[in-house]
């Protein structure tokens, strides 16, 4: 088997022509995420049953599908398979029929994804915007909501201005007009700059409370907050090194998961920073419904998901970990079925002396 | 103009109509207010489904009540959950959503349950009146019918 790692002629897989052999969870989860990347192209997807989820998904994405392997196999076009048939007699096709050229990766979704991001430090910035824009689908409702009400009250007061007499209430509505607007207008900043793709600048000083602020409003467009009081308990100045937009990403999607878990019932999501001598903290706690004990080794790996199909990508909490492990810190999770659970987030101290808090 | 932010409606007040103003956004409820006694109804606000339910069963207001419009996206209890126990426990009371969300599954579905009117915000005053013109009528038709 030819391994990927051997190649420094791995630069060559941008853009990277890429075949999908299977098309079962695993297929359509890299379907569905390695579509959105520019640099990759999918010429087609293959499962022998035609009645493989991955297959529907691709007619709707107007990818081709075939149930034959070998059109994809043999294919000049291809420079990459992606085999996650997890079929031995699979392998064994692949590598009688390929072009000499063709790269293999296979075994399981998540292996193969991660096989790819090793060598591509390209694809990891695309990964974590790929799956930020598929986050943003969801915020939708939010945004209608908050820029529909503060239009229903522009106009009603608009409306009331044109025959007002009392000039008193019209230097007070139309005050009021103006910070409407100006509420409006925030929402499509916070949101331009949110969805940016996160820039390649350096590392810098980040304020995490400042970050968590800030997540939180974004994360306000994606979740309810209906019944959930937020608790901050911060130490204004706890900070960490790193990139300000994978920060904030980070806590966009731990906010969310942790209002996610509350969705019945509600409950107090808590978020906290403390500085040690030693390192900086960063709390994020929810009282919502836990993570049963059997799955909690896995919540970081890729692809996997507790969300009904279609209502998340999978890779949240690994892209999340991914950014965590850059910044030279560490994640750890304590969670109780119904109690709730709590992401804690260890970072190196910026500078011993400022950091030191008696 | 008198307003009645009391929590019950004045029986012997001369009035176009009651309605009922349900929306968790204070500035909402105060531009439907305005909107509203500009065509000589009353308005009684509630800030959520749990406030709007505890409303309408206050002291004489199920009597007087005639039209609720009411927001879908709220707290405590929200819109869908709150049209639900008024179609069931006030049928002749008519509803009409005012929400900030165009989602044609929600409008079919509350439509279906009674829903006389399914306004998306921004909504012009005058479509608004004419909305709860609308149902005043209907809400008349209910009282004739005894």
């Amino acid at each position: 088997m030819q391994d990927l790692t051997d190649r420094p002629a791995i630069e060559k897989l941008a853009p990277t022509k890429v075949a999908i052999l299977g098309a079962g969870r695993g297929g359509t989860a890299l379907l569905d995420l390695l579509h959105q990347i520019p640099s990759i192209e999918i010429v087609g997807i293959m499962d022998r049953d035609p009645s493989a989820p991955g297959i529907q998904r691709a007619q709707d994405l107007h990818i081709p599908v075939t149930y034959r392997p070998d059109e994809l196999v043999s294919n000049h076009g291809v420079n990459l398979l992606m085999d996650v048939t997890g079929d031995p007699a699979m392998e064994r096709f692949i590598h009688a029929h390929k072009q000499p050229t063709t790269d293999v990766l296979s075994g399981s979704a998540s292996r193969v994804l991660w096989e790819l991001m090793r060598h591509e430090a390209k694809l990891q910035a695309e990964l974590f915007h790929a799956e930020k824009l598929a986050g943003i689908g969801s915020f939708a409702t939010g945004i209608a909501h908050d820029i529909n009400n503060p239009l229903q009250l522009i106009m009603g007061l608009a409306e009331n201005l044109v025959d007002e007499t009392d000039l008193q209430t019209v230097h007070e509505q139309a005050h009021e007009i103006v910070e409407a607007v100006r509420r409006t207008s925030a929402i499509c900043r916070d949101l331009t700059q949110y969805a940016r793709k996160t820039t390649t600048r350096d590392d810098t000083m980040v304020c995490l409370s400042n970050r968590l602020n800030e997540a939180l409003k974004i994360a306000r467009y994606a979740v309810s907050f209906h019944d959930i009081t937020v608790d901050k308990s911060y130490q204004e100045d706890a900070r960490a090194t790193g990139n300000p937009d994978e920060v904030l990403h980070m806590f966009v999607n731990l906010i969310t998961n942790a209002v996610q878990a509350m969705a019945h019932g509600g409950g107090t999501l808590t978020l906290a920073t403390e500085i040690f001598p030693d390192n900086v903290k960063v709390r994020i706690i929810d009282t919502g419904c836990g993570i049963k004990p059997d799955l909690l080794g896995r919540i970081f790996e890729p692809f996997f998901t507790t969300k009904e199909a279609g209502k998340g990508t999978g890779l949240g909490l690994y892209n999340v970990k991914t950014i965590v492990t850059k910044m030279h810190g560490r994640i750890d999770v304590e969670s109780r079925v119904d109690g709730g659970t709590m992401f804690i987030i260890t970072f190196p101290p910026v500078s011993p002396v400022s950091g030191d808090q008696s | 103009m008198e307003q009645f932010t009391s929590g019950f409606f004045m029986p012997d007040h001369a009035t176009n109509g009651r309605v009922l103003v349900v929306d968790d956004e204070a500035d909402i409820r105060k531009v439907v207010r305005m909107t509203l006694q500009k065509a000589g109804y009353d308005v009684l606000e509630a800030e959520n489904g749990e406030k709007a339910i505890e409303t309408i069963n206050y002291g004489e207001n199920r009597l007087l009540l005639d039209v609720i419009v009411c927001d879908i996206r709220m707290p405590k209890i929200n819109g869908v959950e709150a049209i639900a126990y008024f179609r069931t426990n006030y049928p002749r009371v008519p509803v009409i959503v005012l929400t900030g969300f165009p989602d044609t599954d929600m409008a079919t579905s509350m439509l279906r349950q009674g829903v006389v009117d399914y306004l998306v915000k921004p909504v012009e005053g005058e479509k608004l009146r004419e909305s709860v013109a609308r149902a005043m009528e209907q809400r008349e038709l209910a009282h004739l019918q005894g």
